[in-house]
């Protein structure tokens, strides 16, 4: 079987992706809200799942897909589409928030979330479909998964790219820092990892765990483009990606500061892995997004 | 890669012009070479061990479809995922214990629990190295059994080599081919020996006795029936080249043929062939001797195979010892 020569769609970009419009910075901003006017509703719901976290990467999360991904969520499976890969696999009310959002499966499906037979896991599997790139989860994992996908993508000529979205702690696991030195050494510039520099993770604050500063440093001495901007700054997100897109000959590394809770002032800036909001908090919290919207 | 050059990084020996019919050493090498020839989905993934692994033929002859990892099997298997998810059907390679024990979660997580095509071959299985216990893979048939998807694999010799490929390719999803590398002998008179997934062979027909085998121990075990024979003990010797799914029927066959079953194998008594067997027997309604040649659950020593195989009681003689302590 000869894969360059064959007949799939892989690497042409169709027009609708091709012209793609520049997104409006008052429809990011819209999007970016109902994300978290869903992570918020499907948090309160179960009573489970990360809700800080999920505030905090919505606007990463918006800018990727209704902005920078190239994606057809009609058709999951289309050779040509960017791949996106969460590495660490549980910022889930927020990934499926936004694959409602995005087209992906109906929204009331979010009703389904962590209840016992639902594919929607507090775990992001494949189980979900083809838009889980990977079942990742394990910490260190998706970056790996991503250099394979990026080698395997360049090699058949195609103009899709990969994105990958790793916590600033799952950077502790020494597999990153393999596959951070295999991305440099074969020069992937259709790679694109964003780390989510929350400074959370279980134990506490990343510097008391264990210190990680400083990253883009560290990225570029392994062969990167890096470069760290406010991860709640969707304009700023916008551009990061351009220059990501635009960049060659290496693989790009953003280190996207965010804050937990942001976007809900009475939340943003608290410090807990895994925070669950009291109904009364969780109202209180809705009251205000549904304020911030009209 | 010129030859030139590949003789100054490694100064290995040319191969490209060897016969494909001769079944000398390398028998892995060339036999993916000519199965990558046959399919460009084929990529070869290697973690500093080309040669050692018989991956330089790749190297040299498909270079764009060969990736050198470096010394990171983790990233290596992880990448082979991305790279089965884009359409490839990655080989990674390294010595047995290192592409099974030291990245089962990288397997289970992105090869076994997705079920991709990655094919994870390995070398140096159980005693068959001298560089000791951090080399020496006496649980890994363990290991991948346990995982859902995987199949595993372990051919008798250089003339199954070919097959294990082969069968490797029939299956969509993961398998772990557990290896002996070649010393070097010729071979080129020993027939082909066919592996089908799901199948034993029965390579000598008896009535007492059945040693069920794999791998370097099919040599051993009929070894064994011969020293039976001298001493009017009639055994047969099955070459249980496919561990998972292991051939229930035959199993139950020799069970209901023979008074005895003594598995044997190059790995720990817990969790590999003679588990895989017993496994069958006690969930059926037979009643046979049962016995299991193998590492008892010590750590062993880096020492020659011969030398290893005496100590742990897995040579022709010490086998012939234990089936007939067995039969009674």
């Amino acid at each position: 079987m000869d894969i360059t020569a064959s007949p799939s769609s892989a690497g042409q970009l169709a027009p609708s992706e091709s012209i793609r419009q520049q997104p409006s910075a008052e429809m990011l901003s819209a999007k970016a809200l109902a994300l978290r006017a869903s992570v918020v509703a499907m948090v309160k719901r179960v009573r489970v799942g990360y809700l800080l976290q999920g505030l905090g990467a919505a606007d990463i999360f918006a800018t990727l897909f209704f902005s920078e991904l190239r994606l057809r969520a009609d058709d999951p499976e289309w050779d040509g589409r960017d791949r996106f890969l969460l590495s660490t696999a549980h910022n889930t009310a927020l990934l499926y928030s936004t694959l409602a959002h995005a087209g992906y499966f109906p929204l009331e499906n979010l009703e389904t979330y962590t209840k016992d037979g639902s594919a929607l896991e507090v775990n992001a599997s494949e189980r979900v479909g083809k838009m889980v790139e990977a079942t990742c989860g394990s910490l260190g994992q998706g970056l790996s998964v991503a250099v394979g996908m990026a080698l395997a993508l360049r090699r058949r000529g195609s103009a899709a790219r990969v994105y990958v979205v790793l916590g600033d702690g799952e950077l502790q696991e020494g597999q990153v820092w393999e596959a951070a030195l295999s991305a440099g050494h074969f020069g992937l510039d259709n790679l694109c990892m964003i780390i989510d520099r929350n400074f959370l993770q279980v134990e506490g604050h990343t510097d008391k765990v264990l210190h990680l500063d400083p990253i883009p440093a560290k990225f570029s001495a392994f062969g990167w483009h890096a470069e760290e901007i406010d991860g709640n700054d969707r304009n700023a997100l916008v551009d990061v990606f351009a220059r990501a897109r635009a960049a060659k000959h290496k693989p790009y590394l953003i280190s996207a500061v965010t804050k937990p809770g942001a976007g809900i002032p009475f939340l943003e800036g608290q410090m807990s892995h895994v925070a669950l909001l009291s109904h009364e908090d969780a109202d209180r919290a809705q009251a205000y997004l549904q304020g911030t919207s009209r | 890669m010129t030859r030139s050059s590949a003789e100054g990084m490694g100064g290995f020996k040319d191969t490209r012009h060897v016969s494909p019919a001769t079944l000398d050493a390398r028998s892995y090498g060339r036999a993916l070479l000519a199965a990558a020839r046959e399919d460009e989905r084929i990529v070869c993934l290697g973690a500093d061990l080309s040669q050692p692994t018989q991956t330089d033929l790749f190297r040299d002859q498909i270079p764009d479809r060969f990736f050198m990892m470096g010394i990171q099997e983790a990233n290596m298997v992880g990448a082979a995922g991305g790279m089965a998810r884009v359409g490839d059907i990655p080989f990674c390679h390294s010595f047995c214990a290192f592409i099974t024990r030291r990245v089962y979660d990288q397997v289970a997580m992105q090869v076994a629990y997705p079920n991709l095509p990655v094919k994870l071959v390995g070398f140096l299985p159980g005693l068959a190295t001298e560089l000791g216990p951090s080399h020496q893979a006496i649980d890994d048939v363990a290991l991948m059994r346990a995982l859902p998807n995987m199949i595993v694999l372990e051919p008798q010799g250089p003339e199954q080599v070919g097959a294990a490929v082969a069968a490797a390719l029939t299956y969509p999803g993961p398998v772990y081919l557990r290896l002996m590398v070649d010393r070097g002998k010729t071979n080129d008179d020993a027939p082909l020996v066919p592996l089908v997934i799901g199948k034993g062979l029965v390579l000598r027909e008896g009535r007492d006795i059945a040693l069920i085998a794999a791998g370097i121990m099919v040599r051993e075990a009929t070894r064994a029936a011969e020293l039976l024979a001298e001493k009017g003990i009639s055994a047969s010797v099955v070459n249980m080249g496919c561990l998972k799914p292991i051939d229930g029927n035959l199993v139950l066959e020799m069970g209901t043929t023979h008074r005895a079953i003594l598995t044997v194998e190059n790995h720990s008594k817990i969790g590999g062939l003679g588990s895989a067997v017993a496994e069958v027997l006690a969930e059926s309604a037979l009643s046979v001797k049962f016995g299991m040649a193998a590492i008892n659950d010590v750590f062993s020593e880096g020492a020659s195979l011969n030398y290893l195989l005496e100590k742990h009681g897995l040579k022709a003689t010490s086998l012939c010892a234990t089936a007939l302590s067995l039969l009674g």
